[in-house]
């Protein structure tokens, strides 16, 4: 990293002084001020949506609202005639639809779970740094609850988040009997760190692969049940019973090449978030799937959606080296001690500020010319990963985030000895649907739950909420379904119909969802075409083909 | 070290890509994204399993398409793994649990090609002896960082499943261990009521004083 050289010299002549000193934490109304003026939420890049239930009433960001005004992939003559019949479908194969399939498994109902990708291919995975839940001493549900609202600017559905917070000790429990290991301290307790804006620390963890911890157990404990996994089948739309009910969905077949039709007593949407639309052209540390499908299909069926206005532009991710670009650096390394400096080796703010706050003070940093310019033209601050080891002894880094150390290893960066260059990445979608207590949509027959919701987290969500939010409401959606199930009705298009009349008066040609990031030019591609495709690679023309209108 | 593009070959096919760059972002620049099967494009998911082979003659091998950097005249061959049948794990595991939910344990041969394979550098075969000592506190550390690509048994001639019994070892000792979490509840009721004024301002004020001790009326 010689084109840094003068930098890494400043932040290192000034790391002595900085070593036991903390940076300003900026009190509200610094932070409003702040935030007002750098953070993407609030630069206007949002509009009004013209069509469907939310129409004329709070603003979502340009590119979200070209998605939900979009026009279904479904061809005007298509008439859905159900394959499948099955009590329960599951759209989403992360922690949170993985969840709602284990809650319902030996409870008599048939579960179908769906996935565009894999079964655990998802945000969840990717989750690094822990999950909250109020355990330890001097803390309470109460305080969880008091930490998430202030996080939150106060705009957290209240029932919601007490749920969220009061359910954390259980959640544990649970995640534990399923066999997940969390770290534990060397008398046996379970080791809790501080977040952004926690006042007690309250973060459990599995080194830096909390999320990998999580999934890959809920993935076993899933295949071990008798619920029909529907992998590669990625939802194009859902249908109705004709009066508004949703019953079911028609997915895309990706190896089969076709639409096959559900035919489904409740579907349970836990699609997860959106961070691959790249919202203003920010990186993001999403896996390829999260591009906003159940936000786009629940829209067109009459889901009112809430929050959206706001994203969550996780503070560090990585900025250099250029294939590493958006990946998730987690808090927790700054919650046990890496500092953010600038350019000039200045530590200008507390690292612990919530999310938001800090990602507004890293871009205004970079807006006043106190980056650090790499060579691929991107620009980033500092963060002084040197300095855990100095804190917490040799080896607390390698030791605790074997996952950071691997990734830069390749690159022949080294954290333990030079600091990582971040910059905000698209990390989480805080609004989506609106739902009840009881994860309910206000259209009857579809349940929400995980990340594609909205109101639990506000305007901005703490650190380790997420893990617990998919494991409170995965669990509490299927509860709910069960307690609520009703019988099975007509497979319609009557609620598609609905939206395309009303569309008609608007001139937006986007066909929506995106199912992929535009970036990879992945498509959902009909049999005919894909043998066509196949014909073609074997006389070694490798030209992509669109054979969708999508 | 920008703009400079090299030469790789995917099945069979030459492509430009960008130096620097992933084989998975190489992939879609180059119109082949489903060329290799991608599921997080962050290193976790263990999806976009390959193989590969250098034109200078250094010994390829097993990677991550998604982490892996492109390298001129590199050349790359899909190798997707699939999944493989759970074992329900048990509470208080002993060796002969693990050695009848995986009878091919004692097969291994020692090659060590499962520690070659491995992309997040976990020494597997060693392991696996661990393994069949009955050393699961060491193995479940050992797999720590395992994301199921699932190389390590794609790549096994004695049909050892060594991430599958990684998995199974740590499931089991999760659900054995019995850690106390205690739920506060003391001066639950007040406390709600405290903090779920009906005004939305008093409700963020009271949080921002409540957060401070997390009792009502200390500072």
């Amino acid at each position: 990293m010689d084109w840094a050289k003068e930098s890494l010299q400043k932040l290192e002549s000034s790391r002595p002084a900085r070593l036991n000193q903390s940076a300003p934490l900026p009190d509200s109304t610094a932070a409003e001020a702040l935030l007002k003026k750098y953070h993407p939420d609030y630069l206007g890049h949002e509009r009004q949506l013209a069509v469907g239930p939310n129409a004329g009433e709070q603003k979502v960001p340009l590119e979200l609202a070209q998605l939900l005004e979009g026009d279904s992939p479904i061809e005007p003559d298509y008439s859905p005639d159900p394959e499948i019949k099955t009590d329960v479908l599951i759209i989403g194969g992360g922690g949170a639809g993985a969840t709602a399939a284990l809650t319902l498994e030996g409870t008599g109902l048939t579960v179908h779970l769906a996935t565009k990708l894999r079964l655990g291919d998802s945000n969840t995975v990717m989750a690094e740094g822990g999950i909250q839940s109020a355990i330890g001493p001097d803390d309470s549900p109460r305080r969880h609850f008091a930490d998430a609202l202030v996080g939150g600017h106060g705009e957290n559905d209240v029932n919601l988040l007490r749920i969220l917070c009061e359910q954390g000790p259980e959640s544990i429990r649970w995640l534990s009997q399923l066999g997940c290991l969390f770290d534990q301290n060397e008398d046996g307790q379970f080791r809790l760190r501080g977040g952004g804006g926690t006042s007690v620390p309250r973060v459990l963890a599995c080194r830096d692969y909390t999320g990998l911890e999580i999934m890959r157990v809920l993935k076993d404990a899933v295949r071990l049940t008798d619920t029909q996994l529907l992998e590669e089948h990625a939802a194009m739309e859902l249908v109705d019973d004709g009066n508004g009910r949703v019953t079911g969905a028609i997915l895309f077949d990706r190896n089969a090449g076709r639409p096959v039709c559900v035919s489904a007593r409740a579907v349970i949407m836990a699609t997860g978030g959106s961070g691959q639309i790249r919202l203003q052209g920010f990186p993001t540390s999403n896996h390829i799937g999260a591009t906003g499908d159940g936000l786009v299909l629940a829209y067109r069926q009459g889901c009112r959606l809430i929050d959206l206005d706001t994203y969550q532009y996780h503070p560090s991710g990585t900025c250099y080296p250029e294939a590493l670009v958006g990946q998730l650096v987690t808090e927790a390394i700054r919650s046990i001690g890496a500092q953010v400096v600038n350019a000039e080796g200045v530590h200008f703010i507390d690292e612990m500020a919530y999310r938001d706050v800090l990602a507004g003070s890293i871009i205004k940093e970079i807006a006043e010319g106190r980056g650090v310019k790499t060579p691929h033209g991107k620009t980033g601050v500092w963060l002084d990963t040197p300095m855990i080891d100095m804190k917490n002894g040799p080896g607390t880094l390698a030791r605790q985030f074997p996952g950071l150390i691997h990734r830069f290893e390749r690159y022949h960066i080294d954290p333990t000895q030079t600091p990582i260059l971040i910059y905000p990445t698209l990390h989480y979608q805080n609004g989506g649907i609106l739902v009840d207590s009881e994860c309910r949509s206000n259209i009857p027959g579809l349940w929400a739950c995980g990340e594609v919701t909205g109101g639990l987290h506000g305007k901005n969500r703490l650190m380790g909420n997420s893990l617990l939010d998919i494991t409170v409401f995965g669990r509490r959606a299927a509860q709910s379904v069960l307690a609520n199930i009703p019988e099975r009705g007509a497979v319609t298009l009557t609620n598609l119909q609905r939206f395309r009349a009303e569309r008609t008066k608007i001139k937006n040609k986007t066909v929506s969802p995106k199912f992929f990031p535009t970036a990879s030019g992945m498509k959902l591609t009909p049999a005919k075409a894909q043998e066509k495709s196949q014909k073609d690679t074997n006389s070694s023309n490798f030209e992509p083909r669109n054979p969708f209108n999508f | 070290m920008t703009g400079k593009t090299v030469e790789i070959k995917i099945l069979g096919k030459t492509i430009q890509a960008k130096a620097g760059e992933t084989l998975v972002h190489a992939l879609w620049a180059a119109g082949m994204p489903e060329s290799v099967k991608t599921g997080c494009a962050g290193g976790v998911c263990g999806a976009c399993t390959v193989t590969l082979r250098y034109s200078d003659g250094r010994p390829g091998g097993t990677e991550l398409a998604c982490m892996k950097p492109v390298e001129a005249g590199m050349e790359i061959f899909p190798c997707p793994v699939e999944d493989d049948n759970p074992v329900l794990p048990v509470a208080d595991p002993e060796l002969s649990h693990l050695q009848s939910a995986f009878p091919t344990l004692n097969r291994c041969t020692k090659c060590g090609s499962c520690t070659t394979a491995c992309p997040m550098s976990i020494p597997v075969m060693d392991s696996v002896l661990r393994m069949q000592k009955g050393e699961f506190e060491t193995v479940a550390e050992d797999f720590t960082t395992c994301i199921h690509c699932g190389l390590c048994r794609f790549v096994c001639e004695d049909k050892v499943k060594p991430h599958n019994m990684g998995l199974w070892v740590r499931r089991s000792l999760g659900m054995s261990r019995n850690v106390a979490i205690t739920n506060n509840e003391d001066n639950a009721e007040q406390e709600w009521r405290y903090l779920l004024a009906e005004d939305r301002g008093e409700r963020l004020q009271r949080a921002r004083q409540f957060r401070k001790s997390g009792r009502v009326g200390e500072t």
